[in-house]
């Protein structure tokens, strides 16, 4: 199912057993099992409110689960104490859907800020030569003095990206990365998706409807349906599946 | 882990006024406590270290010095209504020299801070509330807590502690610019010296009309700042929130500041007798 097989012997960085997560009287994860392993690339497929953005809020803490453990790195996460979490979350990158761009400062101040925040005393040519280097890999370097009102969908999303990038995190998970973007941007940032795994050898966990983009990144994907793993395999396998409702999302 | 609101659900109570009072006053209470657990994450937030002094300067420009000219400006209009409106009165019982000092005891005491604190609730309070429920529709609040940061600590603790550091001070200049525009109309009609008004104001207020009135634009300060956080921190109902966290924001801080001003006035009148 993995498409490299050297993958399973590489460590297990995210491990979800049971896993569930309601809000009142709506349960929306009810019994995820999911076992993801270092620098594979995850796409998690589903209808819209089939909760696969709750499910990597859940991962990255910003939403509690109800039930089950979760466990990264090896650390479950429900029993991590905030300062805990926080450490934690230093070796995360989430790339939102909207891009969660802080639209008060300038594409400069974007990158600087989790630079500043994570490493308080790096001098400022070093901070000036990594952001540089983060908005080059992004084709965004014309834009250092932007601000985000004034960037594009496609380049939100790509400074989203090198803002989440520039602290070279070990899990990457992208929210919809080509929601809303035209399929040629899409496949740009299908393909940085691609490069960033490639160049860190990140994991990456990529929630999206867009069909091409799983194609384009997935090892394996994962289907969610009625709050469970309905069916998981690589592209081709799910693809040609017998089962009527899993080859729906691939015509 | 996550942070959640006190969130308890009431009960659709449509056509039945019995349960519908009951939703209210449980409504009322949910948020007090939510407020009350808000203001202690404040404090315990505010204590621990590392300490945000960047972005409390950066905040206390942007709420100070930005609020300067309209608070100087409604200062001034204020001391020139206040001296020509009550100049005929005083004129009548021939106590016109009394009249710098009727008005600086006015401003002072009473006017100046409550006039500035409700300029500041409408300016800096709905700022607040709607900037933070523009960060929160985002996922900007989310996005600064994935990436290791305290959100609370650096927005809430940064904005709060603005507040209610910059109201006192921008109070006082407040009060001198009335002063001024007192003056200005003293000499609207008639030719009163700047030595002969300042030194009647001086002989008329004593330190007990000034310090009271300066410690309780404090509470003013931070009763502003931690309403229009928390209404902008816990708002929801997407881009509709955003308009309902900066109105609500304005509406009940505005009334904190009434509410506060009636009880500083019963204390110090308590250790005035």
């Amino acid at each position: 199912m993995i498409k490299d097989e050297n993958m399973i012997a590489s460590p297990i960085v995210v491990e979800m057993k049971h896993l569930s997560k309601s809000f009142e009287n709506n349960t929306v994860l009810v019994d995820i099992n999911l076992v993801i392993h270092k620098g594979e690339n995850i796409v998690i497929l589903g209808k819209s409110g089939t909760g696969k953005s709750v499910l990597i809020k859940c991962i990255v803490g910003l939403l509690d689960p109800d039930g089950g453990t979760l466990a990264l790195f090896g650390q479950d996460i429900n029993e991590l104490k905030e300062k805990e979490l926080f450490e934690l979350r230093k070796r995360i990158g989430f790339l939102f859907q909207s891009s969660a761009l802080y639209d008060s400062m300038t594409v400069r101040e974007n990158l600087e800020f989790p630079l500043r925040r994570q490493l308080h005393k790096l001098p400022k040519e070093e901070l000036s030569q990594m952001i540089n280097e983060a908005l080059i890999n992004v084709g965004l370097k014309e834009a250092i003095d932007k601000s985000p009102s004034e960037l594009s969908g496609g380049m939100c999303k790509r400074l989203g990206l090198a803002r989440t990038l520039i602290l070279k995190p070990e899990i990457m998970l992208y929210d919809e990365p080509t929601t809303g973007l035209d399929p040629i941007t899409s496949k740009e940032i299908s393909h940085l998706i691609l490069e960033v795994q490639k160049k860190y050898n990140t994991t990456s966990i990529i929630i999206t409807h867009d069909i091409k983009c799983a194609s384009l990144t997935a090892d394996r994907i994962i289907l969610l349906k009625d709050g469970i793993c309905a069916a998981e395999g690589s592209y081709k396998e799910l693809e040609n599946s017998p089962n009527e409702w899993v080859h729906s999302f691939f015509e | 882990m996550t942070e959640n609101k006190t969130n308890i659900s009431i009960n659709n109570t449509e056509g039945d006024p019995e349960r519908g009072v009951t939703s209210i006053f449980q409504n009322f209470f949910v948020e007090i406590s939510s407020l009350t657990v808000f203001i202690l994450r404040f404090f315990k937030e505010a204590i621990k270290p590392p300490y945000e002094i960047n972005e409390i300067l950066k905040q206390s420009f942007l709420v100070g010095y930005k609020s300067l000219p309209l608070v100087g400006i409604t200062g001034f209009i204020i001391g020139l209504v206040l001296t020509i409106q009550s100049r005929p009165t005083l004129a009548k019982f021939g106590a016109e020299s009394w009249l710098p000092a009727m008005v600086a005891v006015s401003i002072i005491r009473e006017i100046g801070p409550a006039i500035t604190a409700l300029i500041f609730a409408g300016k800096v309070g709905s700022g607040i509330g709607a900037e933070l429920a523009s960060m929160n529709v985002t996922e900007q609040i989310n996005a600064m807590q994935v990436s290791g940061t305290n959100p609370f600590k650096f927005l809430v603790v940064t904005r709060v502690l603005s507040a209610t550091l910059m109201l006192p001070i921008l109070v006082i200049l407040s009060d001198a610019i009335g002063l001024l525009g007192s003056f200005f109309a003293i000499n609207l009609k008639g030719s009163v010296s700047a030595s002969l008004f300042f030194s009647q104001i001086f002989q008329g207020t004593e330190f007990n009309d000034l310090i009271p009135a300066t410690i309780k634009t404090f509470f003013f300060g931070f009763a502003i700042g931690i309403i229009g956080c928390y209404k902008g921190y816990y708002s929801n109902k997407g881009t509709e929130g955003v308009g309902k966290a900066a109105n609500s924001a304005v509406v009940i801080a505005s009334l904190m500041v009434f509410i506060i001003d009636m009880i500083a006035v019963q204390i110090t009148s308590l250790f005035q007798s």
